[in-house]
């Protein structure tokens, strides 16, 4: 910022608070409490003090650092209004079975307010295999729902009007997000409903491909980032109110990084993909405006709630000093929040409700558009139908009883949160000027930088844990004499597999195998030009092809990527 | 001087959640045993890997529901090697019914459940393979 600042505290003002601070400190504070000052810290490792003053946040000028909510920089919040205009949408994960299976969760969500469906994948499907193919054995319909095919989309959202509901897919990868969201819009064609009227997100980020999760086949992190530019670039171009990627911070939180890290990767993977769209000829303002963001909100409540607040005011610098943005919506970050299920032990599971209201609570401070909150039971399996409504309950409960939605921003002011604001601010913009000397996000995963940070990020984290120094309730602090649980009621996935084949089975008899072929072969070819590829997987998805078959034109045609950790 | 355990340890199939498994290698190492971590595999492979690295553990890590199939299909392939001595370890989310039946009936040594001490499985591992576990250097 170039405009000179006009501190909110006057200078004589701050000398005195620094002076009775002092005096105060030597005189008032016990010595035992002066011996420890220094030793306590976030846990991204900004120093926390016992006290904070004004002294703490002297420069602070209250236009230019906080603003308006819905006026730049957007610290308080994207909206003018803010809940009172919008409550932050309802959106709890549905993913399990067959997409018949799914499509009762997700009409039980609805029917209880849920106000957003969010589906999630079994692995065979994230990772782009059919459900008979051999290596689904063992996960189909676990932990998410299997999809095969366009008729499993059309299960899916059974008696649902694609026209009045809001979808999240989560398509982790580029190169599912480039097949299964097409499902989606062929489908919603086929049932008359324009894509104009489509509204949703897939997720859709290249390092999910390629850090989040191993796997025994990846793309390389070059045609992953290619893919999921793809996947931007059309969707933007054809589905107006569907945003085409939700850069995750939230997996590759649970996968080992700290506050700072989790947001800097995201936001340096927006930089790469907005300076990529740009080569190709499209403006800043015709995508960016599409653009979201998925945070992890951990256990450290005051952190975490300046960890949201300092990345909308990053990404709106970012916007306009970089990019140039204009069109207002380029500007404010919008995000959806989970809570963070690596923070949920096993051990006495109900604990978790309330470290997941907690966390929910400060995502909510945050200022987040959308919000799951996870189950008890995340130790266990995928949640119960109980488990999942005791989440949703929480959630409706800190809407409407807590009265905290009532007013935007309410920790704006606090000495504290403003410092840490300001902290994660700095240290965020710094981490993605590390990324920016490795030559960029996409060669820094390329050389195997991320790995070994989430790796030695882990290691740390998890000694702390053994020695003690983080405290788990119930697990290495104060553990219950004997173990209080566990008569835990565990979700039963349901037999999924002899019905996706039974399904697959049919649609190979069904579909012109000559077409399939025709537009595989488009695809196989298509993948070494310059092309935009979804056009093409729109085309073969709608003549049955299935999304194993489409991924494997992808992996025998970009080639497959080691890990490089080992 | 005795030698070193020998574990190979692996993702099991298609999960993709790495940072359990890959966490509890290096601690193994630490502890002073010979770790081969071999990130995703099949039962194949992993069956291969054993054989091949005359392994006295095998660790299968595993958050996404095929515990049940290929947990077993690893013990079972084992066996048609010839390697019953090798002790199958598995960890990861699963009900606590299914790590009771793992144990019991399908032939897998000792299933490590969540919030498990990196502490204890390094003594259950020393314990079960009857090679005492090196002094740390002073």
């Amino acid at each position: 910022m170039s405009a000179k600042k006009n501190p909110l505290f006057n200078e004589s003002g701050i000398q005195q608070i620094e002076t009775d601070h002092a005096a105060w400190f030597e005189t008032t504070l016990g010595q035992a409490d002066r011996a420890v000052e220094g030793r306590f810290f976030t846990h991204s490792g900004i120093p926390v003090k016992l006290l904070f003053t004004p002294a703490d946040i002297k420069d602070l000028d209250y236009t230019q650092d906080l603003g308006f909510p819905g006026q730049a920089p957007f610290v308080r919040g994207v909206y003018p209004n803010m809940y009172r205009g919008r409550l932050f949408t309802v959106r709890q994960l549905a993913g399990l079975g067959a997409p018949e299976d799914c499509n009762l969760r997700i009409k039980y969500l609805l029917d209880h307010g849920a106000t957003g469906v969010n589906i999630l994948f079994d692995l065979p499907t994230i990772r782009g295999y059919n459900s008979d193919d051999p290596e689904a054995e063992g996960n189909v319909g676990a932990c998410g729902a299997a999809v095969d095919s366009i008729w499993d989309i059309d299960a899916f959202f059974k008696d649902i009007d694609l026209g009045k509901v809001s979808t999240s897919i989560v398509t982790h990868l580029p190169s599912t997000s480039i097949v299964i969201p097409g499902m989606y819009f062929a489908v919603a064609e086929q049932r008359g409903t324009p894509w104009s009227r489509v509204a949703g997100t897939c997720q859709n980020d290249f390092i999910m491909e390629t850090c989040v999760g191993s796997a025994p086949e990846i793309l390389p992190p070059a045609a992953s980032f290619r893919l999921q530019c793809d996947v931007v670039e059309w969707i933007c171009k054809n589905v107006p109110r569907w945003n085409p990627i939700s850069y995750n911070g939230y997996n590759l939180r649970e996968a080992g990084t700290d506050a700072v890290q989790e947001v800097a990767i995201a936001i340096s993977n927006a930089i790469a993909t907005a300076e990529e769209l740009i080569r190709r000829g499209m403006h800043i303002d015709d995508f960016a405006p599409r653009m979201s963001f998925f945070w992890d909100l951990h256990n450290d409540f005051f952190e975490e709630i300046a960890k949201c607040r300092a990345s909308r005011k990053v990404w709106h610098r970012i916007m306009t000093e970089r990019f140039g943005a204009k069109n207002q919506k380029s500007l404010l970050m919008r995000f959806h929040v989970q809570t963070a299920g690596v923070t949920l032990p096993a051990t006495e599971p109900y604990n978790n409700i309330a470290r997941s209201a907690l966390q929910g609570l400060a995502a909510v401070l945050g200022g987040c558009q959308s919000l799951h909150i996870d189950s008890y039971d995340e130790a266990y399996s995928a949640p119960t139908e109980e488990a999942a409504l005791i989440s949703l309950r929480t959630q409706q409960i800190i809407q409407t009883e807590t009265g905290i939605v009532n007013t935007v921003d309410p920790l704006a002011g606090s000495y504290y949160v403003e410092y840490l604001t300001d902290q994660m601010t700095q240290r965020i913009t710094a981490a993605i000027g590390q990324i920016e000397d490795l030559g960029g996000l996409v060669k820094a995963v390329e050389s195997g930088w991320l790995h070994r940070e989430i790796s030695a990020y882990n290691y740390k984290y998890q000694r702390s844990i053994e020695t003690g120094e983080t405290k788990v309730v119930g697990v290495n602090y104060q553990p219950a004499e004997k173990e209080a649980c566990c008569s835990i009621d565990v979700f039963k996935y349901p037999e999924t597999y002899t019905r996706q084949k039974a399904k697959l089975e049919r649609l190979r008899g069904e579909r012109d195998p000559r077409k399939v072929r025709e537009c595989l072969a488009v695809i196989r070819d298509k993948c070494h030009s310059d092309e935009n590829l979804y056009p093409y997987t729109i085309a073969a998805v709608k003549n049955l092809a299935t999304l194993g078959e489409i991924e494997e034109v992808f992996r025998e045609e970009f080639g497959l990527w080691a890990f490089p950790l080992y | 001087m005795t030698r070193k355990v020998r574990v190979v340890i692996a993702k099991l199939g298609l999960d993709i959640h790495w940072r359990g498994v890959y966490l509890v290698s290096q601690f193994l190492k630490d502890a002073g045993m010979e770790v081969v971590y071999l990130g995703n595999q099949f039962p194949e492979q992993i069956v291969e890997a054993a054989l091949e690295e005359d392994a006295d553990i095998v660790g299968l890590s595993s958050l996404s529901g095929n515990h049940m199939t290929l947990g077993p299909k690893v013990v079972r392939m084992l066996g048609e090697k010839g390697l019953d001595h090798v002790k199958v370890y598995m960890g990861g989310v699963m009900a606590p019914d299914d790590a009771a039946a793992l144990e019991t009936e399908h032939g897998i040594h000792k299933v490590f459940l969540p919030d498990t001490p990196m502490a204890k499985i390094v003594e259950h591992m020393y314990a079960s393979v009857g090679i005492p576990r090196p002094q740390p250097q002073a």
